[in-house]
Formats: C-alpha cells, structure tokens, sequence
C-alpha cells in the first residue's frame, strides 16, 4: 500500500532555476564587458598622455633651443652696438648673420601641429624678430649721427623678443595645464562610470544571493516537510501491517477457540454417547460403528484445524512446549526430524513475544519442509542478557535471502520488528534464521 | 464402598456424558461438577473426591495447573486427565503435575471406567492410542537418528523394576515383591534411569508409555 502524495506539493519548477542561470550570467557578462570597456580606456587615456608629453617635450625643446640662440643674439647685438672698434665689426656682424639664421631654424622647428593661438604667438614671436632685423640692418647702415637712436631702438626691440618668448612660455605652461586638466576629468568619468557599474554588479549579485538562498531555504523546508510526511507514512505501514499481524492472530485464536470449544466438545459429547448406545444396545452397534468413524474422524480434523490455526498448547502448556509439539508435528508429517532445545525460557513470557517465536519458528519449518530438502532441523530458543534468541537452522540446500523475499519472511521481520527486535537470515548449504527480541522490562504491563 | 469422583469440564454436554457413563457403573459416583480449573480446586478441597476426572482446557486455571494445586493440597486425590491431544508435551506436563491417567476423549467413553479404577488401585492408565502415538514419535526418531534402542541397555531385572516403578510401585513395594533390598532396589532404579537418560518419574512413565511396557 502506498499513501497518497500531498497534491500542494509541487516539484520545484525548472523555470526558476533557468531564471537563476540567465541572470547570474548576464550579471557576469556585465562585469565583464565594463573591465573590457574600462581597460581599453585607460589604454587610449595612456596613449594620449604619452603623445600629449611627447609633444610638450619637443615644443620645450624647441622653445629653450629657441630662447638661447635669442639671448645670444641680444649678447651679440648689445656687443655690436658697444663695439667702437669699427673694425672689428665685420665679425660681430657675421656672427649676428649666423645667429639669425639659427633663430629662423629654430622657429621653423618648432612642430607643426598647433593650435591657433600658439600660431599667433609665434608669428608675433617672428614679426618682432624681423622688426629687429630690419633696424639692425637700420643700425648698421646709419650715419653715425643717427647711429645712437637706431641702437636704441634695436635694444627695445631684442626687449620685446625676449617678453613674446617668455610669453609663449608662459602659454606653453598654460597648455600642460590644461592638458592635465583635461586627463583628469576623462579620468574622473572612467572612475565615476565604473564605480555605477560595480555598484550595479554588486547589489545585483546582491540580490541574486538572497533570492538563491531564499529559494534553497524553501527547498529545504519542503524536503523537510517531504522527509516528515515519508516518516509518517513508514510508520502508519508499519502500525498498519502490526495490526493486521494482530487481527490475524487474534481472528486465528477466536476460530480456534471457536472450533475446539465448540464443534470439539460436542463432538466429543456426541462420541460418547454413541458408545454408550452400542454397550447398551448391542443390537445397534453395526449400525452405529460407521457413524462413530465418521464422528471420529470429523474431531480429528477439527482439531487439527484449530491447532493450525492456533496451538492451544500456546495457551495451555507455554512456548517451549508448544515449540516441542511442533518440532514433534513436522518430524511426524515430514522427512524432517526436528530438534528442540531450550534453556531459561520463562513460562510467563508475553503472549506477543510468545505469538511471534511460534509463528517464526513455524514459519521456518514450514519453509524447510516445502523447499530445503533439508534431514534435520535445530530449534532453539533462550534467554540471555535480557532478551529472547531463537534460531532455527537445517541442513538443506539453502536459498538467496536476498532474493527469496517470501510473504512467509517479510511476515517474520514483521513481527519480530514490532517488538523491537532484529531478523537474521543467513544461507548457505543450510538455512539459518536467528531472532533477538528484547524482552519487556520486568515489571511489565502483561496482567 | 463407592468411588467418589467430581467432574471437572467447561463443557456442559461433555459433563453429563461423563455423569451418564460413571452413573452406570455401581461401584462409582459423581460428588460434584466444576465448569472450570478454578472451582475444580474449591471443589476438591470441600467434597474430597477419591478421584477427578479433569479436562486440560479449561478457562481462568487449566487442568494441568488445577491438578498440580489440588495434588499439592490433597496428594490422596488421584486425578484422570482429559485431552484432545495425544501429544508427549502434554502427557509429560500432565504427568508432572501428577495426574495418574491420561485419556484421550474420543476414546473418553470405553476407557474411562477402567481408567477411574486404576487410579482409584494407585496404577496409571493411558489411553491405548497415546501409547500408540508415543511409541511412532519414539521409533520414528531412533530410526532418523541411527541410535540403537537405549531399552536393549537394560538387565532382565532393570526391565522388571521400570515396570512396577512405572506402574507406580515404591522401591519398597518393588523390594518386598522381588524378594531384593530396598538398597538394591534403589540402585537398579538409579542405573536405568542413567542408562535411558530420564530425569524423574514422569519421564519413565511417558518412557514405559511409550515402550508399550505399561498402558
């Protein structure tokens, strides 16, 4: 018999778990796609940064290559114009001429690249220049009257140069500035984006963590409601087969009682008065002979009946000697001869714990009668250490236990269970069948 | 002198069937009628019946235990015990509990006078299928087992003194009629009981029983 399953309970559905899976993967696949994203950024940010000092170097370079060869040209002009060795002019002169040409090398050299207003600067830069070169021309092709003026003018002017340069300077300053400025903000936006992201992620698998452990909770409630329900179930079995051993024998014992006590006893009263008539009316005896065979006969069945059903010897005269009877009842009816032994069995045993040894060791002849072709047969009951051992043993071909799984068998566990006791069934050649029940604590309920 | 018995049944038809069989006998009448072990016991102890004839199955004190009571109480009284069983188990316990005859009751109605009678002369009596039940049980082991006959152990007179000791006898008895010492007596006792491995009297009875020595 099986119980009926709860119909609230369903199987946990396998939407559930797909839904796990796609957002636990999409998650990752979030995270993922944000490091990428962010690890290529900051790669280009790197590129830039690198190009960006690249640049700023050359322009530095070029600017301090710039700045020297003016101040050497304001050193030589201030020379030329000190210089009243009118000889000696034709040298400052070239190297003047040398200078020059450096500064014009110099301003060609600054990169190309540039943004309009470093472009103006540096047109200023060589407009002011060419100024000076054209009062330098100025100065040294003037009268010596006028010469003092131009001089003047031409040191002015190197002045100017000197506040253009120093002013691209000062912009180029500006620039790194405001380049690293610029680095700083997109930097910024790389941080503040992923710091969104990892948020998401983390309250996201935050969630996820607490609907999955939510989920296994609910699982686990319904597995442990499940286990119980399955307990309950074994153990209703378990009382329901107790009790239907119980009716069994107790419907056993009316009808044998019912049969001995009733149909018996009339029988026997019946018997003898038959015998009576014929010793008192010998002229009827021919006739009564065969009633009384007939008689004879029906009390032997009838007994043999009730004692089948429940051996009144059970009742009577105790276990051991009902177990003697039928050891004597097998040996009589079969090529069997069984043994029994006994030793400490009290005569006062429950009647259940006497039942279920009876009906063990009945059980395990009969099996040795039907299938074991076995010569001998071994009963033997006693008491130790608080408990009843019985074991029944022959020596017939033996049979796989494992197999084997008669009604006969699950019958037997069954009772000896019931009384907290434990089967044993081994075979080889020869079968072996050991029960240990626990005997009652002595001050039991038995009346 | 009439022999006084009481009736000891739960049966009631079983119980005038009984009546009606020892009413007809002259020398025998019925002092009373118990319908179960616990009255039997009272009974016996008020009426002090010569001898009971007593079923084995009876509610609240069964027969065996009613008798081994009333055997305690009044060992003069001689019990028949009644039985559906031709079984050693009960015979033995019956015995034990000191029953002197055991009938079995389809055969209650011919044996049951000569059985009153014997027990009333201190002798046993049984049922001449119980014999016949015993005996098979008993020659069906030995041929199984292989093991010789232990009564082929026993002298001429061994075989002699189980009998009157069976039949009841004390080893005075036994000694006055064989013309030997109680001493004697004794120890040819101790030696067949040894040699058929019996442990007291009921045992050799249900032995004798079943060797068809005594019936």
């Amino acid at each position: 018999m099986t119980t009926q399953a709860n119909p609230s309970v369903k199987a946990p559905s396998s939407k559930v778990r797909w839904l796990f899976l796609g957002v636990s993967i999409s998650l990752l696949t979030m995270l993922g796609v944000s490091g990428i994203f962010a690890a290529r950024y900051l790669d280009r940010l790197h590129e830039q940064e690198q190009n960006a000092s690249h640049l700023l170097g050359q322009r530095a370079q070029a600017l301090s290559g710039l700045w020297l060869s003016i101040q050497n040209y304001n050193q030589a002009v201030e020379k030329f114009i000190a210089e009243t060795n009118i000889s000696e002019r034709p040298v400052t002169r070239d190297q003047l001429d040398r200078l020059a040409v450096e500064i014009a090398a110099n301003i060609s050299g600054y990169p190309r690249a540039r943004d309009p207003m470093e472009a103006a600067l540096l047109a200023e830069l060589q407009g002011v220049f060419s100024q000076q070169r054209t009062l330098y021309v100025a100065v040294v092709s003037a009268q010596p009257g006028n010469r003092l003026k131009a001089e003047q003018a031409l040191a002015n002017q190197t002045e100017q140069i000197l506040a253009w340069s120093s002013k691209l300077q000062a912009w180029n300053g500006d620039r790194i500035q405001r380049a690293d400025e610029r680095m700083r903000l997109e930097f910024e936006g790389l941080q503040a984006g992923l710091t969104k992201t990892l948020a998401i992620g983390i309250s996201a698998g935050l969630l996820l963590v607490l609907a999955g452990m939510a989920y296994i909770l609910r699982l686990e409630r319904q597995t442990d409601r499940r286990y119980t329900e399955l307990a309950e179930s074994r153990l209703q079995l378990q009382q329901l087969s107790a009790s239907l051993v119980d009716a069994q024998e107790n419907e056993r014992r009316s009808i044998s009682r019912e049969l001995h006590d009733e149909v018996g006893q009339s029988l026997g009263a019946l018997l003898m008065d038959l015998g009576r008539l014929s010793t008192e009316q010998p002229e009827l005896r021919e006739r009564l002979e065969p009633i009384k065979a007939v008689t004879e006969r029906t009390v032997d069945a009838v007994r043999n009946i009730s004692l089948l059903l429940r051996p009144s010897m059970l009742d009577d005269l105790g276990l051991v000697a009902a177990l003697e009877w039928q050891g004597r009842e097998v040996s009589r009816h079969s090529n069997i001869e069984v043994e029994v032994k006994s030793e400490n069995v009290p005569d006062d045993l429950p009647d259940e714990y006497r039942v279920c040894v009876y009906r063990l060791v009945q059980e395990a002849l009969n099996n040795a009668v039907r299938h074991s072709g076995a010569r001998n047969a071994v009963v033997e009951v006693r008491q130790s250490s608080g408990t009843i051992q019985v074991q029944v043993e022959d020596d017939g071909k033996g049979f796989d236990p494992h197999r084997t799984r008669g009604l006969g068998l699950l019958g037997m566990e069954e009772r000896v269970k019931r009384l907290g006791g434990q089967l044993e069934i081994t075979s080889g050649p020869g079968v072996s069948i050991k029960a240990t029940l626990p005997l009652p604590p002595p001050h039991g309920v038995e009346g | 002198m009439q022999t006084r018995v009481l009736l000891a049944d739960d049966h009631k038809l079983m119980r005038a069937g009984l009546r009606m069989v020892i009413d007809s006998q002259d020398d025998l009448t019925v002092v009373g009628e118990a319908d179960d072990g616990r009255a039997a016991v009272s009974l016996a102890a008020e009426l002090k019946p010569a001898v009971i004839v007593m079923d084995i199955a009876m509610p609240s004190l069964n027969g065996i235990e009613a008798c081994r009571q009333i055997r305690e109480a009044h060992p003069e009284i001689e019990i028949v015990m009644l039985s559906m069983h031709s079984d050693e188990g009960y015979i033995l316990r019956a015995l034990k509990a000191g029953a002197k005859a055991y009938l079995l009751k389809d055969s209650a109605e011919a044996d049951l006078t000569r059985a009153i009678h014997a027990v009333g002369a201190g002798k046993s009596f049984f049922s001449p299928a119980v014999g016949k039940v015993l005996l098979e049980d008993y020659m069906r082991k030995l041929e199984r087992s292989g093991v010789e006959d232990s009564y082929e152990l026993l002298s001429p007179r061994e075989r002699e003194i189980l009998q009157l000791a069976a039949e009841g006898k004390s080893s005075k008895d036994i000694a006055n009629l064989l013309h030997l010492s109680v001493y004697t007596v004794e120890t040819h006792r101790a030696n067949l009981m040894q040699k058929l491995n019996l442990k007291g009297i009921p045992e050799m009875i249900l032995y004798a029983v079943r060797k068809g020595i005594i019936s």
